[in-house]
């Protein structure tokens, strides 16, 4: 066998699509067998114009001209698949042109399907990212957003000293008959809109709801960031919530009335629970904002002692005398009034 | 932690898109289903399939059923093309190794979508 049979024989039998055209007249001179076998037409078009009717033949020529070379894709259905071929055309001399074509169907289809995978894995990441914020969301109404960053960054929340801090205990009259003579779920929704204002409320004087055990309500002003007047944070506060509730009852047939309490001193908060977490505060202060509230009559604000110290000049407080006070022994109990 | 699908089983995306091929070739040249295909631009039956696999694998694709019934309205698909469909699926997964209780369970995934499909 001679070289140049060999060099044929080659030519025929690779994978690539090969043919040899008359530069002027682009007439084929030689076709492969591959090149057969994707374009063999029943007409054996023996011209390229003729087989590859969406050519730009003008452009073709002139790009050789500039380049000595031109690229193409073709797109045709072979029964009812897409077959894409990338076509190659090489000016070998002034009169012959090489063209090579390789069939590159299977990268297009690959390309589709990464283009759909990608899309899907895009979308579902967006969804993540939105139920992530949504957890988000459910996580900062339980605690504050410092406990939050500390327990996404190390996982756990550290107990953590606030001192000093003013706390509000918040408890409503007569709220266990409530629950049994009404429907309940209208006392629930009622109770519900109730915390809502609350909360509204208490944002604006810098506080943090701390929870809520069924009709009791307990914020507090100065946790987690320190805040130098959060006694009269807290006492504001109050003024609003009882101001609030009067506002209501004018003009709702359920009657709410609150006993309040006041009282500053450290707490330490901390996240409780592996499970079921619940933000939660422990001290002193707690348990007596909590007694110091059995002590109002409705709509009344009971005030500790050394709360009323700080409030005395700016706010309508009256000195109730002096309470035994359980756990805590006798101190001075004083009233908070709205002077407005 | 949630039950491993078999998405994640058979290796993700990197051995899905195999199954995916193989059955969109044999799909093609299939004159039972095939021709449903005829005028559907490349791109688009290969994502079609792409998602149509995944999502019978428990992988990133989902379709609502209301979408399905959308999806086939304007096909006139009957029982024998159904069937046909669901022979080429276990083929392609049979083909790359899908153990044959796996296979069970995509099928019959897919079978619970027939009234969707269908009519």
């Amino acid at each position: 066998m001679t070289i140049e049979a060999i060099n044929e024989q080659l030519l025929r039998a690779i994978g690539v699509g090969v043919a040899l055209l008359d530069r002027q007249t682009l007439r084929f001179g030689f076709r492969n067998d591959t090149f057969e076998e994707w374009f063999s037409g029943e007409d054996h078009p023996d011209h390229l114009q003729q087989l590859f009717p969406d050519l730009d033949v003008p452009e073709m020529q002139n790009t050789l001209a500039e380049r000595g070379r031109f690229t193409s894709e073709i797109r045709f259905k072979k029964k009812r698949r897409t077959l894409v071929i990338a076509l190659d055309c090489t000016a070998a001399d002034d009169d012959v042109l090489v063209l090579v074509c390789q069939n590159i169907t299977r990268i297009k289809e690959l390309e589709s399907m990464i283009d759909s995978y990608s899309m899907m894995v895009e979308r579902n990441t967006r969804e993540i990212k939105r139920e992530k914020e949504q957890v988000e969301k459910l996580l900062l109404n339980i605690m504050p957003r410092s406990v939050y960053e500390e327990y996404k960054t190390f996982g756990v929340v550290t107990p953590q000293l606030y001192n000093p801090v003013s706390v509000l205990m918040l408890d409503f009259v007569g709220f266990t008959e409530m629950v049994a003579s009404q429907d309940p779920s209208v006392t629930v929704t009622e109770l519900n809109d109730i915390y809502s204002a609350f909360d509204r409320i208490g944002e604006q004087f810098g506080c943090e709801r701390i929870k809520t055990i069924g009709d009791a309500y307990i914020t507090v002003a100065g946790l987690p960031d320190p805040t130098p007047d959060h006694a009269k944070a807290i006492a504001n506060t109050a003024i609003r919530f009882v101001r609030y509730l009067t506002r209501r009852n004018l003009s709702h047939p359920h009657q709410w009335q609150c006993r309040i309490g006041l009282s500053s001193g450290s707490v330490v908060g901390s996240v409780v629970g592996i499970q079921k977490y619940v933000y939660d505060i422990f001290g002193p202060a707690v348990n007596l904002a909590s007694r110091l509230q059995e002590f109002s009559e409705p709509m009344q604000i009971s005030v500790q002692d050394e709360v009323a110290q700080v409030l005395k000049d700016q706010f309508d407080i009256e000195n109730m005398g002096s309470k035994d006070i359980r756990g805590f022994g006798e101190q001075d109990v004083w009233r908070l009034s709205d002077n407005s | 932690m949630a039950e491993r699908t078999l998405y994640e089983k058979y290796g993700g995306f990197s051995q899905v898109s195999k199954i995916v091929l193989s059955f969109y070739d044999t799909l093609l040249d299939n004159d039972e289903v095939g021709p449903f295909f005829d005028d559907v631009d490349m791109s688009k039956m290969v994502d079609h399939q792409t998602k149509f696999i995944a999502s019978l694998l428990g992988g990133p694709a989902s379709y609502t059923d209301n979408q399905l019934r959308q999806l086939h309205s304007h096909l006139d698909i009957r029982d024998v093309h159904f069937d046909e469909l669901e022979t080429v699926l276990r083929g392609a997964l049979v083909e790359h190794g899908v153990a044959a209780e796996d296979v069970e369970t995509v099928v019959a995934e897919f079978a619970k979508r027939r009234p969707l499909i269908v009519g």
